[in-house]
């Protein structure tokens, strides 16, 4: 170094804006070099791993954007069939109202007709024994009237009194005859 | 001591260049304190601003040392 | 360095030119220097270190192959993407690219110890790499817009006419000559500055500890080696900016050349 400091100061002090050539040169060439490896080998491995890496990330993004849609799409869908199952319950339990009242009425109306049959056919059944009483009625009062008579010629009319007594107990008879005969029939009905 | 007047000549229009460069980033800073999405117009200004700026040295260091 | 006849001699810059290690090309005026052999070695590097990085491309990185894409991811978005444009940058990433690593680690071996020497402290590299960036541009320029390249670079819009015979020379003056002058020399000068700070304070620790050699020129000494920490670290950053620098500044004239129509 003191070698080169003699020298170099028996030149005179160096000039720093002077270049040497030499080092020019080595530099152009060398810098040269250095931007073909770079541009050939460098570069693209470095944008090939810059671009998949890029790839990688988006494509989990758009996978993560995939499953989100998806997920969207299945919970409108699951709300859709929620709603729609609940129009559909709300228009099941309107159709079963309806054909509750429906039903209700219609029992109703049977009922009814029911009930009207029932009286009906009481009231004839009444009737048909009204008849029946009276037409037995008619035929009784006809035997027990000549059953009276002939008592009260068999026990010779001696008397009003006896007469009377007579009837009396004829009448009794006869009313204790009629209300076994109306036990008879109200355990019959 | 010795040397030449050049260098003192360098000196000061390192001076000036010196301050020429730090009122350029200061503007530069502020500008993108208060606005820092405009950092990516203002960098290329402000670096641009800066070299010719300092121009103005090198072109005093070329003279100091060629006259 | 110094000698001992009348006191502290700084170096000088004649000292930063080291005496050749393969003496056998030095009667055409040069040898094969130390700087010669550093740009070398700094292409290998940089090319053994990136390859060997990115050989394995896997998805997740390993960490060398994070640091390797940091590296390039930085000079990818903020030299090329911010500045030359979405539509324009991916071809010019390798210039930016080899630009960038090239300065840095050539800088960077200003700060190795072995070396210690910034290969741009020398004009010469400087004023090559300035050259072809500059040639890069004009000729991107012309490719661009043609013959027009010329007028759309030397004639500024929306001065008053009479201004312009004198506009145009500087403006032609500014953008052809000063601009390459000055992003080589800007490079150099603050290298050199930082190189030569750091011979200063070697040599004034020399002459201090070995040739003065009192107790108080020991701490004194001891002292100025403590001092020059900082400065490394400072040296360190502005090794790093610089070729930040000079990378963004190819970047914003390649830019200007494709775009010079829209200013």
């Amino acid at each position: 170094m003191i070698s080169a400091s003699l020298i170099q100061a028996a030149e005179g002090d160096a000039n720093p804006l002077l270049p040497n050539f030499w080092e020019f040169l080595v530099v152009l060439l060398g810098f040269l070099v250095l931007l073909f490896v770079v541009q050939k080998w460098i570069v693209p491995a470095f944008e090939k791993a810059y671009q998949a890496r890029t790839e990688a990330i988006e494509g989990g993004l758009n996978e993560a954007e995939k499953a989100k849609a998806e997920a969207e799409a299945m919970k409108a869908e699951y709300e859709k069939n929620l709603g729609d199952a609940r129009a559909e319950a709300s228009r099941m339990r309107e159709e079963a109202r309806a054909e509750g009242a429906e039903i209700v009425a219609e029992h109703k109306e049977k009922a009814a007709a029911e009930a009207a049959r029932i009286t009906e056919q009481a009231q004839q059944q009444i009737a048909a024994e009204r008849a029946s009483a009276a037409h037995s009625l008619k035929a009784e009062v006809g035997s027990l009237a000549t059953q009276l008579a002939s008592r009260i010629v068999g026990e010779a009319l001696e008397d009003d009194t006896r007469s009377q007594r007579v009837v009396d107990r004829f009448l009794a008879d006869l009313d204790a005859d009629q209300s076994a005969q109306a036990g008879q029939t109200g355990a019959a009905q | 001591m010795d040397g030449t007047l050049n260098m003192v000549g360098m000196g000061l229009a390192g001076f000036g260049a010196a301050l020429a460069i730090g009122m350029i980033f200061s503007a530069y800073l502020n500008g993108v304190a208060r606005q820092p999405e405009a950092q990516r117009v203002l960098q290329p200004i402000a670096i641009l601003g800066f070299a010719l700026a300092e121009a103005v040295f090198i072109l005093a260091i070329v003279f100091a040392f060629v006259l | 360095m110094a000698t001992n006849e009348g006191g502290f001699q700084p170096p000088t810059i004649s000292e930063t030119h080291l005496p050749e290690i393969f003496p056998w090309m030095a009667e055409w005026g040069t040898g094969f220097g130390k700087n010669m052999l550093m740009v070398i070695l700094s292409v290998i590097v940089i090319s053994w270190f990136f390859m060997w990085a990115i050989r394995k491309q896997s998805l997740v990185p390993s960490r060398t192959q994070y640091l390797a894409e940091s590296g390039y991811g930085f000079v990818r978005h903020t030299l090329g993407r911010d500045i030359l444009g979405e539509k324009h940058f991916r071809q010019w990433i390798p210039l930016l690219f080899a630009v960038f690593f090239f300065v840095l680690v050539n800088n960077i071996f200003g700060a190795v110890p072995g070396l210690q020497l910034p290969t741009f402290s020398h004009a010469g590299p400087a004023y090559a790499l300035a050259l072809i960036i500059w040639i890069t541009w004009i000729a991107l320029g012309f490719k661009t817009h043609g013959p027009k390249f010329i007028k759309l670079m030397t004639v500024p819009s929306g001065v008053p006419k009479w201004l312009l015979p004198l506009l145009v020379v500087l403006e032609f003056l500014s953008n052809f000559i000063i601009r390459p002058l000055t992003h080589s020399l800007r490079l150099m000068a603050v290298m050199l500055a930082g190189h030569i700070i750091v011979m200063l304070a070697g040599s004034g620790v020399e002459f201090l500890v070995a040739q003065q050699g009192g107790l108080a020129d020991y701490g004194l000494g001891a002292l100025i080696l403590v001092g020059s920490i900082p400065l490394y670290f400072l040296e360190l950053i502005m090794m790093v900016l610089q070729a930040f620098v000079f990378a963004l500044l190819t970047a914003i004239y390649i830019q200007g050349s494709i775009e010079a129509d829209a200013h």
